[in-house]
C-alpha cells in the first residue's frame, strides 16, 4: 500500500509542477486569447536569473528567487510593450507568429550565455534528509514546489475573481472593443497578463532548476510538455491548469509505477497523458474547465 | 660603376628571394576538413566543447607546422542539431573539396550514410552508434560503439558481482541512439555473459523517477546500465539519492548501483546531478584530465594557449572533439610522407592502414586508434571511472570487451 501512497504523493508533486508550469499559458490566454509559444524560453531564463544572482551575485536563494519572479515580471512587460503592444487588433495568428520570432530570440540570447551551452546545478540549500512518513518520502525540493504552486495559484484564483484588475483582464478576454468602451485599459491588462505569466514562470523555471539541474534544452522542453495540461485543464481556466496537472502527474506516476516493465510495456508514462487528452478532448473539445462559448447571430 | 652594380645586385636579390617565397607559397597545399555540429540548440552541452577542441587542434596543428608547409583549413559550422541543415552544410564542404569529414549526431549520421557513400569520403562522427557501420564504408567510428561500452559494462557487472547472477537494467534514451546496445547486449547474454537483463526503461523528461526505482528494486535490480545523455541520469540519481537507493559500494545489497556510457557521465553529470552523482561508474574511451597524463596535460596547455576557460579545458568532450582533428590531421599527414596526394580517397586509404605497427596514439585516448577493413571502431579500450568526491577517478585499467568481439 505504501508503494500506491508513494505513486500518489509523487504524482501530485510532479503534477504541481506541472500546473504551476503551465500557469503562465492560462493568465496570457484569459486576457488575451493568445498562445505564448516562448513559455518555456521564459521559464529557463527566470531559473537562469535565479542561479546567476544565487551563485555569481551570492544572494541567497530565498532572496534571488524573488528577485528574479520580480525581474522575470517586468521582462515580459517589456517583452509585449517592445514587441505586442502594436499587434492589438491584428488577428491572433499574428501575434502567435510573433511569440514564435520571439521564442527565436531567446534561444539566440541563451546561446550567447554560458548556460547555452553548459549544465550547472543550484547549490544544495535545504535538508537532504527526504520527509518521510513510513515508506512514503519526498524531498524538501519538491514539498517547497508543491507550496509555491499552492500559494501563487490559490493567489491568482483570487485575484481573477476578486479583484478589480483581475475582473477587467478577464472582461478583455471576453470583448477587446467592449471593455475599451467601458474605459478598461486594453494595453495595460496586456502588459499585466505578460508580466504576471513572466512571473509563474520564473517560479517555475526555479523549482524544475532544483528537480533537473539547469540545462536549457531541458527547461525550455517544459513549455511544450505543459502544453496537453493547459488544453486538458481548458486553456482560460486556473483551476483547469490545476486539476490537469495533478491529473497527468498522477497518471504518468501510475503508469510507470503498474504498467512499465510488465506485460513487454514500456514508455506509457510518456503516452497515456495523451490518449487521456485525446479521449477527453472528444467529448469535451474545450477541456475540463475550457469556457463554451455560444455565439448568437 | 661600382654602385650600379651594387644596385643590380640589390634588385637582383630580391627578385631572387621574392621568386623563391612565391614558388614555396605556390608549392604550399591547404587541405579542407568540414565539421557540422551542434554547437547551439540540443546536447550543445557536449556539441560546443566538443567543436572548441576540433577548432583548437586544427590551429594547434597549423602553428605547430604538423604538415609542414601545408596547412589544414577547418570548417566548423553550427547546425543546431538539425539534419537538413548538416545535410546543406555537408554539400557545401563537398564543392570545396573536402578531404574528410567530421559529422555529429547519429541522427543525422544515419540519416546521411547514402550521401557518404555517394561522395566516398570518410567520415569520423561524434556518434558512437554501432548502427552507424552498418551498410557503410566510409563512417568510421572514433572510440568503441555505445554496444562495446554497455556490454563492457555488463561484463564488469559480472566480473565483480558477488552471490549469483547480478540483475540488471539498461536505462535508455529513446531514440537510436539509446537503443543501439539492446539487441547486442541480448546477444553477449545470449553467448553467454552472466548477467540477468530484468527491465529495459525508455527514458521521458520525468520530473520524479520513484515509481522507476521502487519497481526496479521490488524487481530485484542491482545495477542499472545508462545510455543516454546526462540530463535524466542527474535525475534518476537525485531521486535514488532522496529514497536512499545508491549503492555506497559497487554492488551494494538492496541499492542500485548506477553505470553509464560515453555520453551519460563526465563533469556535465557532476554539475547537474552534484553530490548524487558520487560513485557512479562511467565508461568512456578517453584520458580525463582528472587522472593527470602526458596527454592530459598537452591538452590543458592548448586549452590555455588558445584562451579556453577551465570548464571547456576539462571537458571530456573538448577532448573527444580534439581526438577526431588528430585522427584526420595524422591520416593526412601520412599520406604526404608517403608522397602521395592528400584527398578524399587517399586519406581513406590511410585510415584503413592505421593498425598494427601503423597504429595511431593520439593520447587523449586510453588505447591506440585503430582502423581495418574488418575495424571501423577506433579505439577499442576502454576505461571505467567512477565519482569520488566529485571527480571522476580510474578502476583499474583500461580494458576491451570480450563479449562485444564474440558477437561481431
Amino acid at each position: 500500500m505504501s508503494y500506491f501512497f508513494q505513486l500518489v504523493v509523487s504524482g501530485i508533486v510532479v503534477g504541481s509542477i506541472y500546473a504551476l508550469s503551465g500557469l503562465g499559458f492560462v493568465l496570457i490566454y484569459k486576457s488575451s486569447r493568445v498562445l505564448n509559444v516562448a513559455h518555456g524560453q521564459i521559464i529557463a531564463s527566470g531559473c537562469f536569473i535565479t542561479y546567476s544572482l544565487t551563485v555569481w551575485a551570492g544572494i541567497p536563494i530565498y532572496i534571488s528567487f524573488l528577485m528574479s519572479m520580480v525581474i522575470t515580471f517586468f521582462l515580459a512587460m517589456s517583452v509585449e510593450r517592445i514587441f505586442l503592444r502594436r499587434l492589438i487588433g491584428e488577428p491572433i495568428i499574428s501575434v502567435i507568429m510573433v511569440t514564435i520570432g520571439l521564442m527565436s530570440i531567446i534561444d539566440g540570447i541563451i546561446y550567447l550565455t554560458p548556460f547555452g551551452s553548459e549544465n550547472y546545478s543550484f547549490p544544495e540549500f535545504f535538508p537532504q534528509t527526504p520527509i518521510s512518513v513510513g515508506d512514503v518520502s519526498i524531498s524538501w525540493t519538491q514539498l517547497v514546489g508543491v507550496i509555491i504552486t499552492a500559494v501563487l495559484i490559490s493567489g491568482f484564483s483570487w485575484f481573477f475573481k476578486k479583484s478589480t484588475v483581475g475582473i477587467s483582464m478577464r472582461a478583455v478576454s471576453d470583448d477587446q472593443l467592449a471593455s475599451m468602451s467601458i474605459g478598461v485599459s486594453v494595453p495595460r491588462v496586456f502588459g499585466l497578463a505578460w508580466a504576471t505569466a513572466g512571473l509563474t514562470a520564473a517560479a517555475a523555471g526555479g523549482i524544475l532548476g532544483n528537480i533537473t539541474g539547469l540545462n536549457f534544452d531541458v527547461l525550455q522542453s517544459f513549455g511544450i510538455i505543459v502544453f496537453p495540461v493547459v488544453i486538458l485543464g481548458g486553456l482560460d481556466s486556473i483551476l483547469g491548469a490545476v486539476v490537469a496537472g495533478v491529473l497527468m502527474g498522477l497518471i504518468q506516476q501510475f503508469a510507470a509505477g503498474y504498467l512499465d516493465g510488465n506485460w513487454g510495456l514500456n514508455g506509457t508514462a510518456e503516452v497515456l497523458p495523451y490518449i487521456l487528452l485525446l479521449v477527453i478532448l472528444l467529448f469535451k473539445p474545450h477541456g475540463l474547465f475550457g469556457i463554451h462559448e455560444i455565439e448568437r447571430v | 660603376m661600382k654602385r650600379t652594380k651594387m644596385i643590380l645586385f640589390g634588385v637582383f636579390s630580391t627578385a631572387l628571394f621574392l621568386l623563391i617565397f612565391t614558388a614555396q607559397s605556390a608549392l604550399a597545399k591547404t587541405y579542407m576538413i568540414g565539421s557540422s555540429l551542434a554547437i547551439t540548440g540540443p546536447t550543445s552541452d557536449a556539441g560546443s566543447p566538443y567543436a572548441k577542441g576540433m577548432e583548437d587542434y586544427c590551429k594547434f596543428s597549423n602553428d605547430m607546422k604538423l604538415l609542414g608547409r601545408d596547412k589544414v583549413k577547418c570548417i566548423i559550422r553550427d547546425d543546431a542539431y538539425k539534419t537538413a541543415t548538416t545535410k546543406r552544410n555537408f554539400e557545401d564542404f563537398m564543392d570545396q573539396e573536402m578531404v574528410i569529414y567530421l559529422n555529429y549526431s547519429t541522427g543525422s549520421t544515419l540519416g546521411l550514410k547514402k550521401d557518404f557513400e555517394e561522395e566516398e569520403i570518410p567520415v569520423l562522427p561524434a556518434s558512437y552508434h554501432a548502427g552507424n557501420l552498418t551498410g557503410s564504408n566510409y563512417i568510421l567510428l572514433p572510440s568503441a560503439s555505445y554496444s562495446e561500452q554497455a556490454i563492457g559494462l555488463a561484463e564488469y557487472v559480472a566480473r565483480n558481482h558477488k552471490g549469483g547472477t547480478p540483475r540488471i537494467a539498461l536505462f535508455l534514451h529513446p531514440s537510436a541512439f539509446g537503443r543501439g546496445p539492446l539487441s547486442d547486449v541480448k546477444k553477449a547474454i545470449k553467448a553467454g555473459l552472466k548477467v540477468n537483463l530484468v527491465e529495459v526503461v525508455e527514458h521521458g523528461k520525468d520530473l520524479d523517477n520513484t515509481a522507476m526505482i521502487k519497481r526496479l528494486l521490488k524487481k530485484k535490480v542491482q545495477y542499472v546500465i545508462s545510455q543516454t545523455v546526462q540530463s535524466p541520469v542527474a535525475t534518476v540519481l537525485k531521486d535514488a539519492k532522496r529514497l536512499g537507493k545508491i549503492a555506497t559500494k559497487f554492488g551494494q545489497k538492496g541499492k542500485l548501483t548506477f553505470l553509464g556510457a560515453h555520453y551519460t557521465g563526465g563533469n556535465d553529470l557532476i554539475a547537474l546531478a552534484g553530490k548524487a552523482s558520487e560513485n557512479y561508474f562511467w565508461t568512456t574511451a578517453f584520458t580525463l584530465t582528472s587522472e593527470q597524463s602526458a596527454g592530459t596535460d598537452a591538452q590543458l596547455a592548448m586549452a590555455r594557449k588558445y584562451g579556453r576557460d577551465s570548464k571547456t579545458a576539462n571537458s571530456h568532450n573538448y577532448t573527444s572533439g580534439i581526438m577526431v582533428m588528430q585522427i584526420a590531421i595524422e591520416a593526412i599527414r601520412r599520406v604526404k610522407a608517403k608522397g602521395m596526394d592528400v584527398g578524399k580517397k587517399s586519406v581513406y586509404k590511410e585510415l584503413l592502414q592505421m593498425n598494427g605497427f601503423n597504429a595511431y596514439y593520439p593520447l587523449t585516448t586510453v588505447g591506440p586508434v585503430t582502423f581495418g577493413k574488418d575495424d571501423r571502431a577506433g579505439v577499442d579500450s576502454l576505461q571505467l571511472y567512477v565519482v569520488k568526491k566529485g571527480v571522476f577517478k580510474a578502476v583499474g585499467s583500461p580494458f576491451v570487451s570480450k563479449y562485444a568481439k564474440m558477437i561481431k
